[in-house]
């Protein structure tokens, strides 16, 4: 079984466009939610939401025309581009390997799906956009992205909701430990629409904003749900023997994942699922609960499922979850659905590289039902040499994943 | 209907598909070795100029499009084919 | 390189235009009936063209047992239908699985476009106000796996990729390895796509849909012919399947994925990507080209595909492609999105356990661009112990599955 390197990252959200930059504004307590007024086909919707309104893909993509990529794609072209850019993958490095990619998203671009459609009902089927419509498949992010930067080798996009980034993360780690892949970008990205917003507005899921707090604060006495954001993560996977001989900054691995799917189907992910999600992450890496030094909380402001996750953290660490720092960072960045496990695992590298861990944002009282865990309020200096990731879906799904941070000599 | 009016429609139409300013752009460039559009991007214009223009082309007249000119054409063909 | 687990296909289990169920649809494949008709889900009147290959007869009352069938869009439907198909088919005994260690995997084009294009209706109509949560319950496509998983009370792994035209082939490539990882002991992997306005709004547009008859790599043939469908494969690890003395159809014993980087809606023009993803998959699975006894085409009855892929499959083969029989069963079934190249996975097991192959129906006059054995319209004996699955799909996303022979 070989082993995968972390080369480099990219991301684009609302606090910039660097691990460095995004970390850092982490870590100052900044959000990217604020109170949305939205109003479109005569329905308001009034939430906090994440939309990242200085992203700007010209600055990223130039020489060729943007309009055959629809938003969700430019923001995954970009986030290739920086993230190999990082990573030291040159153009010219690229006309000779093949490079693969591989996207989580929940929606591809749900946006663009149904202007598609409503152009064809209202203008009438002759008169729909050809180029839109090869943006209405999920995987047209990918695609689009692997002919922006020439990436030949596998090309794969995977919907599992909420968790789709981290499960992106598990699937290209899996091809290179057990095949012969050498170099993935991995990670994941869903955009801020209408169509999504007001669709988990009336679903419920949203955070009510009911004056007394502004915002979704997980794990919090007073949350209500979430807030939805936006964003694009990746990060650069190679094998470790091949990035070594290249030459390139190693900047942790990947030491093991794990997913469940809860068999009640279509609800907040319960307990044991999670639980399960993360004692067989932690047992695909053969790494013990007690040797994680920090744990990026997939909470987000959601009633049962931050509890959940909660009860899951102690259950798995067999009662000592009350001593692993504990962040949840969607305090600040929101529910970025595909994008969440690709921005958290960027973040909890730099965490572990910069020995500063982020706090939840806003968290004073934990709700009774929350066991005690240490659930950082602020941001605090840590060591860990490794590091978990949790994603939990509304809708059954959990994913966890084990990285180690870059070690010493590496 | 004015030829003017159609030229200047169909270089919107081709300054929104490839982001570059198409009044410069001559009545007998070839979509495909001067402007470097694939199939995909003629498409998309002849279909935002049946759209403008509120007419339907048949895929055999889509498919011949291979210049503005052939464009410019085209709408006049069927504009006055639905006129008349 | 360690010794990777053999994988079993121990279960087959779909949902199509031209029959339900392992026993009648191998049997229509193998006499041409073929599921063509007007479109009747939505009215077609303001398009060019009106034919479909829809599922006449699908009562979802008949496999959904635990979910409510009217909560649950009709790809999910047509997913549980074909997944209890495969597990009935395979004599699996769910009381005895562990059932964390059963996993789901599926592949889509459009998940449950129903969903999307009810809120366009009401978003049009200015009846956005009573939508409710059904949205975000029913339409995201990862709730087919979900769906399935409820129905079955599976609790492993549940993923779904939604790789468009190619889908089916990504998941079993995936869940293959999911079991070779040692992540799961059954995964149930297929692909669903229930008819869409959308897609055929599309494909319609780009002038894609023949009028009259699905034609794969015929002079005349004039497009492809939106469909739906379903269908699952249940992988084992070869070893524990025999253990059980489970019927095994066949093994999995390679695949190749790769990426034209090149178009979204038009294949390489060198067949490039599609003849490396084929290259890849015998690699993988230790053969050569001169072993592969049966290919299953994407062949969707477009110009461009037919010619393309015929392009890509002498690029891999040589002068071997005039000997390896080709068929595309899209010329009875239409193309059925996301569960097409698993659909035509479990053509691939049939072959291997009945030494027989489906003809390529509608084809009259070959196109002398596609000069290759393509089984014109006759169902033929032959001798296959491998058989490749190919499937392309936008974004160039080229699959090929590599399928033998179990030997004991």
């Amino acid at each position: 079984m070989k082993r995968v390197a972390i080369t480099g990252a990219g991301v684009i959200t609302s606090f910039g466009d660097s691990p460095a930059k995004f970390h850092s504004a982490l870590c100052n307590g900044e959000r990217a939610a604020y109170r949305l007024d939205h109003s479109e086909a005569g329905v308001s919707v009034c939430r906090q939401g994440g939309h990242i309104g200085s992203f700007e893909p010209e600055q990223y993509l130039k020489g060729k025309p943007l309009r055959p990529l629809d938003r969700t794609g430019r923001m995954v072209a970009a986030t290739a581009k920086l993230a190999l850019e990082n990573s030291g993958w040159t153009v010219e490095m690229l006309r000779g390997h093949d490079v693969g990619l591989v996207l989580g998203t929940m929606f591809g671009s749900v946006h663009t799906i149904s202007e598609f459609d409503r152009r064809g009902l209202t203008e009438g089927p002759s008169y729909v956009s050809p180029m839109d419509f090869a943006n209405t498949v999920l995987n047209a992010a990918a695609g689009q992205t692997a002919i922006w930067h020439n990436l030949r080798a596998i090309n794969s996009t995977i919907a599992c909701g909420a968790t789709s980034g981290l499960m992106a993360l598990g699937y290209a780690a899996d091809l290179i430990r057990y095949g012969s892949h050498t170099a993935l970008l991995a990670g994941g990205a869903d955009e801020f629409c209408f169509e999504s917003f007001c669709g988990f507005d009336q679903a419920g899921l949203l955070c009510r904003c009911n004056g007394h707090s502004e915002f979704p604060i997980p794990f919090s006495a007073q949350r209500s749900g979430f807030a939805l954001g936006e964003g694009a993560g990746l990060l650069m996977l190679e094998e470790w023997n091949a990035a070594v001989e290249r030459g390139a900054s190693i900047l942790g691995e990947i030491r093991g994942h794990g997913s469940a799917y809860d068999p009640a189907g279509n609800v907040e992910c319960g307990t044991e699922t999670i639980t399960r999600a993360m004692n067989s992450a932690l047992h695909d890496s053969g790494i013990l609960s007690a040797e994680i030094g920090c744990i990026s909380a997939s909470g987000n402001g959601s009633v049962a499922a931050d509890r959940n996750e909660a009860v899951a953290i102690h259950a798995a660490f067999n009662g000592s979850g009350d001593a692993v720092p504990v962040t949840a960072i969607k305090s600040m960045v929101g529910e970025a659905l595909g994008a969440s496990g690709a921005l958290q695992a960027v973040d909890l590298l730099q965490t572990m590289q910069t020995g500063v861990l982020p706090g939840i944002r806003g968290l004073e009282q934990p709700g009774p039902e929350i066991p005690a865990l240490n659930l950082c309020r602020d941001k605090q200096e840590i060591t860990a040499g490794f590091g978990l990731i949790n994603s939990v879906g509304f809708d059954g799904n959990a994913c966890s994943l084990v990285i180690a941070g870059a070690s010493p000599g590496l | 209907m004015e030829l003017e009016t159609i030229k200047t429609k169909i270089k919107d139409a081709i300054q929104q598909v490839t982001g570059v300013d198409a009044t410069g752009i001559s009545d007998s460039a070839s979509y495909i070795d001067d402007l470097g559009l694939d199939s995909l991007a003629i498409l998309e214009i002849a279909v935002a100029v049946e759209n403008h223009f509120k007419f339907h082309a048949t895929d055999e007249e889509l498919s011949s499009i291979r210049t503005v000119e052939d464009t410019i054409a085209l709408v006049k063909r069927r504009m006055f084919a639905e006129v008349a | 390189m360690t010794t990777r687990p053999a994988i079993a296909v121990t279960g087959l289990g779909m949902v199509t235009s031209i029959g339900t169920g392992r026993e009648e649809f191998w049997n229509a494949l193998l006499a041409g009936k073929c599921g063509f008709g007007p479109v009747r889900s939505f009215n077609t009147s303001g398009y060019s063209v009106h034919l479909g290959a829809e599922i006449l007869d699908f009562d979802p009352r008949t496999h959904v047992a635990r979910l409510n069938p009217s909560m649950i869009g009709r790809s999910s439907q047509l997913a549980i239908a074909a997944a209890r198909l495969a597990l009935a088919d395979a004599s699996m005994d769910l009381g005895t699985i562990d059932r964390s260690r059963a996993g789901v995997c599926v592949g889509t084009t459009s998940g449950e476009p129903h969903f999307i294009e009810r809120f366009d209706d009401r978003y049009v109509q200015g009846e956005m106000a009573r939508a409710g949560d059904g949205f975000i319950r029913g339409y995201p496509c990862h709730v087919v796996p979900g769906h399935v998983a409820a129905e079955l009370e599976f609790a492993g792994e549940t993923m779904m990729i939604p790789t468009a035209c190619a889908a089916g082939n990504y998941a079993i490539a995936h869940a293959s390895d999911v079991l070779r990882a040692g992540r799961a002991d059954i995964m149930l992997a297929g692909g669903a796509d229930c008819f869409s306005r959308i897609t055929y709004t599309g494909f319609a547009r780009l002038g894609a849909i023949a009028p009259e008859l699905c034609q794969p790599f015929d002079r005349n043939r004039k497009g492809m012919v939106p469909g739906e469908g379903a269908a699952f494969l249940l992988l084992e690890r070869k070893d524990e399947a025999m253990a059980r003395g489970a019927r095994i159809y066949c093994e999995i014993a390679g695949y190749g994925l790769s990426c034209d980087a090149h178009h979204m809606t038009a294949a390489h023009p060198r067949g490039e990507g599609a003849s490396r993803a084929m290259a890849m998959a015998l690699k993988q699975s230790g053969m050569a080209a001169e072993d592969v006894d049966y290919i299953s085409a994407h062949g969707t009855g477009t110009p461009t595909n037919d010619r393309l892929e015929t392009i890509a499959v002498k690029k891999t083969f040589g002068d071997l492609a005039y000997k390896v029989p080709i068929s595309s069963v899209k010329s009875m079934l239409g193309h059925t999105m996301g569960a097409a190249s698993a659909i035509e996975a479990a053509v691939c097991a049939l072959a291997i356990t009945h030494q027989q192959i489906p003809p390529t129906m509608n084809l009259h006059e070959q196109d002398p661009e596609c000069d290759l054995d393509f089984v014109p319209n006759q169902a033929r004996k032959c001798n296959v112990k491998v058989a490749m699955n190919n499937a392309y799909a936008f974004g160039g996303n080229n699959s090929s599955l590599v399928f033998t022979a179990s030997a004991a």
